[in-house]
């Protein structure tokens, strides 16, 4: 679908989105109510027990570890905590759920009244949205179906579909938000930031693809003006942040399309065919849901006291807005920059460490390093920046020997690729191959007498207004000293001949 | 053997003895009791499953301790019943209902694998009203169990196989599952004594749930002694159990013999004037209340008002709870299957609809409907509010008393057929008990007479503070040792 | 308070239980009769009354961190009606939502 005409749209429709995450505590060793061990994939049911498969008699004793990391959750994102709080049941039928009932959180959520800001676009465009947070709350996952015969595996047109309950029982927090997000952008900006944020505490990996971190969209419109809420639809299955931008653009498109030509918006749960670029209504049986809430009777209440809450906040690490502001006011960095590596804990750990060795004052080249040559690695490679084999001392000591001169800038390339490869440190690479740059002024001096003695009509061109041929004159000089003599010391010293002589 | 009595007809602290003093071997105990279920089980369908593999295995297990010297385990060779509700390996554990009728337990529940680790013989597993709902027994897919007393009659339910079983001499001592009564209403309607524990002193893991915020765990024994010891060897916190409360188990053998001088004991009189109560019953709970005066027991009335609302709050909790509880029988990872679904909802529907009961159908339907949107608060948020005035009401009486003194049940033993078609005077045979369950507190039903025209036996319900099962013991050993009963049902009699 | 034979049918969806025109019938009758007797709290004046969902205060009762042996899958699919591959088999699902 063509941006402009979503841009069409929003010019004269406001649009209304809130979401509705769910995000898996991957980072917990077992499940939310028995042993069974945290992991994705494998085998169908390998990692099941009686609590998990909700075999008669079995019962749940919920994770300490998973209350202290949805409060953990809340904290980052400044919600209140819970002082008396407790798990209900939400009772429904559904073969990948063992009970038929899931454990959850209903009035009583640990967390609630949160926001985040999130930074939306680029430049001078760039601008600040506060979303706030209506609740996270605790639950379980369900388990996981395979749909056999008719179509790609959906469940329309299967014969039969086999259940596994490896994931049963995972440990998962709810996050709602209030219906503060006006545009698809803010709506993946959000998702992203928030994802950041999950990571800096620790608590998930957030992935989209393996569905541990899952957004759903409720997203309505209305005229640019009207204070009454449109008619929302809910949308599911975004696979991406891409999915979730493009899902929620056509959905608003779908929206306005129908309004314009006179329909109206029907209240349903509609599913996103990444391939096919639409939603579409999931057919539901007329049946009104009615979860029967009622508190968990297997389970008792959680009353969390003031001193507890203090020490979970004492455990927050930094987060990244924070970070971000601590880059460009401490060390300089532009903005862009700041955000880019701080978003990033692995990257932001990394750049920390080399600038401590390299010292702050070299921040800024550090941070072009880490966002330039390394970043291309990564994403080249595929691996995680603590296992690239390139350590922050050794990205240090490359900034530092092109810094002081020792090395140009285009020599420091091949010297990080060389590093890249072999882990061997920059100092040696620069030793081995004999690049130490050669900024004695005495010497450079000499060889550029004899490049200008060598060419006088383009000297006579140059002091006739072609300024420009310095840079011909500076690779020659570089062509005669075999590239290790220093490009900016060449320049000045060359400048200052041509002058001279021009007196 | 011992002489004149039979070795079925020894208590678990004779067993035990028995044994140690190589009298009797664990095997000839298992055999005696294997021999006792062949002979009687068939007029009193008390089993469910008889597991004699398991039994003579526990057996030989204690046999070899005995020939090796080693020290033996408070119930070492006691054969005992497990109600059909509780999970053990090696068993099938079918709660007396077509859709778990071949379900074969993968793990074992706590009180049971306690049971077994103090030396006890599982004989069998013990009929039930299905699921545990009922008063009589009659509500199990495979037929009812009966009274050994009168085999006309229902032994009380829900753990009524569990109580008939002892009654009849089959085991020593049982257990059950206790939610409104379910423990000590067939207690007294079989003259055996019954135990329900505070909530939370008896790990549930491993009991299928009925109501879990009212559901517990404790034993049937023809002896206040023999009840104390199975409750000291299954008592304590599980970690696999949220609801299990980490509170020290008292020594309850040592509150047997502290009498009952300055006891003080709360009549509950407003309780004998409920509409129901036969005079035989209410005659003979004023006779043990007299008798504990005679003691030395300071007896006094109190009046419980509240508690009569127990009945209305249990039947919208107890309903509700299992109606969630209940909804994991779906045919999907156990349990019975129709064969041609076409669809999942279809799998759910029918599967469900044929193996559930009708009482299963009616409490299922009953908590449904009281949870459902619109009607929550008018019923359950209603009964979850009476239930804190009836636990407040409870926690006033014991400021004034240690335990309180009630009969167990508001009749005898009834006939077969004679309130199944009445659910509500069915519900009406909990009454007592139903408060106790409601506020979380324990209570023992101990028999304190038999009814002059029938000749069954009529049981008194001591209650305690939570946790003090001490002080109900020491009631009931009393009581117990003061009217020497003979409670020998005359089908063994013969 | 009277249930109507709709209000057993949709209790019975909710429930997931096929009943026959008797059984519903049948409910709708017994189900009031109880409801009529146990209704009789609804006159109680529980106003500032906390609900009780546990009978005493316990809180905060938590496992740690750690992994426990489960059932081998064997064991797991032990009971199951129908297993293939592995994992559990249901028939297909229709007009059904994806669960949470």
């Amino acid at each position: 679908m063509a941006k402009d005409r979503l841009a069409e749209v929003l010019e004269r429709y406001e649009a209304v989105i809130g979401l509705e995450i769910h995000t898996e505590l991957t980072s917990l060793r077992s499940k939310m109510f028995c042993g069974c061990p945290v992991a994705f994939g494998g085998e169908p049911n390998t990692r099941v027990c009686p609590v998990c498969l909700g075999m008669p008699g079995a019962l749940p004793v919920p994770n300490e570890a998973a209350v202290e990391a949805t409060v953990l959750a809340g904290l980052a994102l400044e919600c209140e905590i819970a002082r008396f709080s407790q798990f209900h049941r939400k009772n429904y039928f559904y073969p990948d759920m063992p009970k038929n009932y899931q454990i959850s959180q209903y009035d009583l959520p640990f967390c609630k009244n949160g926001h985040l800001d999130v930074e939306v676009g680029e430049g001078a465009s760039a601008y600040v949205t506060r979303v706030g947070i209506t609740r996270i709350h605790l639950e379980e996952d369900t388990g996981k179906m395979i749909h056999v015969g008719g179509a790609e595996g959906r469940i329309a047109g299967a014969d039969y579909s086999l259940v596994d309950f490896n994931r049963a029982g995972t440990p998962l927090i709810e996050l709602v938000t209030e219906p503060d997000i006006r545009t698809p952008e803010e709506a993946r900006r959000f998702a992203q930031t928030l994802r950041t944020v999950f990571l800096a505490l620790g608590i998930s990996d957030c992935s989209m693809e393996e569905g541990s971190m899952r957004v759903d969209a409720n997203v309505s419109i209305r005229p640019r003006g009207a204070t009454e809420f449109g008619t929302k639809a809910e949308v599911k299955n975004m696979n991406s942040f891409k999915a979730l931008h493009d899902a929620l653009a056509y959905e608003i498109v779908r929206q306005a399309d129908l309004l314009d030509s006179g329909g109206r918006v029907v209240q349903e749960t509609r599913h996103w065919d990444a391939a096919a670029k639409r939603t579409s209504g999931l057919r539901s049986k007329e049946e009104a849901h009615d979860y029967r809430y009622f508190p968990e009777p297997d389970m008792v209440p959680f009353e969390f006291t003031d001193e507890w809450i203090a020490s979970v906040k004492a455990k927050l690490p930094e987060l990244p807005a924070a970070r971000r502001e601590r880059y460009a006011a401490e060390l300089g960095l532009p903005k862009q920059d700041a955000r880019l590596i701080a978003d990033d804990v692995a990257l932001s750990r990394f750049f920390e460490q080399a600038v401590s060795v390299a010292g702050a004052d070299r921040a800024k080249p550090v941070a072009n390093w880490v966002l330039g040559e390394l970043s291309a690695h990564l994403n080249a490679t595929g691996l995680a920046v603590e296992e690239c084999g390139i350590l922050p001392e050794m990205l240090a000591e490359l900034v530092v020997l092109i810094e002081d001169g020792t090395i140009s800038g285009k020599q420091g390339k091949d010297v990080f690729a060389e590093m890249a490869q072999t882990g061997e440190r920059p100092g040696a690479v620069v030793e081995r191959r004999g690049m130490r740059q050669v900024s004695d002024t005495d010497a450079i001096e000499a060889v550029a007498r004899r490049v200008l003695d060598a060419h006088p009509d383009e000297v006579a061109s140059y002091r006739g207004g072609k300024s420009g041929l310095i840079g011909w004159f500076v690779g020659q000089v570089m062509r005669e000293m075999r590239g290790q003599a220093n490009p900016a010391v060449v320049n000045d010293v060359l400048r200052a001949l041509l002058d001279q002589q021009d007196r | 053997m011992m002489s004149g009595r039979t070795i079925a007809d020894m208590t678990a602290v004779e067993v035990r003895d028995a044994i140690e003093r190589k009298e009797v071997s664990a095997r000839e105990v298992a055999e005696a009791a294997l021999a006792r279920v062949e002979e009687l089980d068939a007029h009193v369908h008390a089993f469910n499953q008889v597991c004699p593999d398991l039994a003579l295995q526990a057996a030989a297990r204690i046999d070899a301790m005995v020939a090796a010297g080693e020290a033996l385990p408070p119930l070492a060779g006691v054969p005992a019943g497990i109600k059909d509700n509780m999970n053990l390996v090696g068993t099938r554990t079918t709660c007396s209902s077509r859709i778990l009728q071949d379900y074969e337990s993968v793990y074992t529940c706590t009180a049971v694998q306690r049971l077994l680790d103090a030396g006890a013989l599982p004989v069998g597993k013990c009929n039930l009203d299905e699921f545990a709902f009922g008063s009589s027994t009659e509500n199990s897919a495979f037929g009812p169990t009966r009274n050994p007393w009168d085999l006309e009659r229902v032994p009380g339910g829900s753990s009524g196989g569990s109580a008939a079983a002892v009654a009849a001499r089959m085991v020593a001592v049982s257990l059950g599952s206790d939610t409104g009564g379910s423990i000590r209403q067939p207690g007294a309607l079989t003259g055996t004594v019954a135990v329900k524990p505070t909530y939370g002193r008896v790990s549930r893991y491993g009991l299928v749930a009925f109501a879990s915020s009212l559901d517990q765990i404790g034993p049937f024994a023809r002896t206040v002694e023999d009840a104390a010891l199975v409750l000291q060897a299954i008592a304590g916190k599980d970690p696999l159990d949220a609801t299990s409360v980490d509170e020290p188990v008292d020594d309850y053998r040592a509150a047997l013999d502290a009498g009952v001088e300055g006891l003080r004991v709360g009549l509950v009189t407003d309780m004998l004037d409920i509409e129901g109560c036969a005079a035989e019953v209410r005659e003979a709970v004023e006779g043990a209340a007299r008798t504990l005066a005679a003691l030395g027991a300071e007896v006094g009335e109190v009046a419980l008002p509240m508690s009569r609302h127990g009945l209305s709050a249990y039947y919208i909790i107890g309903p509700a709870e299992a109606s969630s509880n209940l909804a994991r029988f779906d045919g999907i990872r156990y349990g019975h299957r129709v064969k041609d679904a076409e669809d999942v909802l279809d799998l759910y529907m029918r599967s469900r609809a044929e193996g559930f009961g009708p009482e299963s159908i009616r409490r299922i339907m009953l908590g449904t409907y009281a949870l459902s949107a619109g009607y929550y608060e008018a019923y359950y948020g209603q009964a979850q509010k009476t239930r804190t005035l009836i636990i407040r009401e409870f926690a006033e009486a014991f400021e004034r008393f240690d335990v309180l003194l009630t009969p167990t049940s508001p009749t005898v033993a009834f006939k077969l057929g004679e309130k199944a078609s009445d659910p509500l005077a069915m519900y009406l045979s909990d009454v007592y008990t139903i408060p106790l369950n409601l506020a979380g507190l324990p209570g023992i039903s101990v028999p304190v007479g038999l009814c002059p025209s029938t000749g069954l036996p009529i049981g008194a319900q001591i209650a305690a503070r939570h946790f003090d099962e001490a002080a109900m013991f020491r009631a009931a050993a009393a009581l117990e040792r003061a009217l020497a009963l003979d409670m020998v049902p005359p089908l063994v009699r013969k | 308070m009277a249930i109507s034979e709709h209000d057993v049918r949709h209790v019975a969806l909710l429930a997931r239980l096929a009943l026959t025109n008797e059984q519903v019938q049948h409910l709708a009758r017994e189900l009031s009769s109880i409801l009529d007797h146990i209704g009789e709290i609804q006159a109680l004046d529980l106003d500032g009354v906390e609900p009780t969902s546990h009978p005493f205060p316990v809180r905060n009762v938590m496992r740690r961190d750690e992994v426990r042996p489960g059932l081998s899958r064997d064991l797991a699919l032990k009971n199951a009606p129908e297993a293939r591959d592995g994992a559990f088999v249901i028939p297909r699902i229709v007009g059904a939502e994806e669960g949470a």
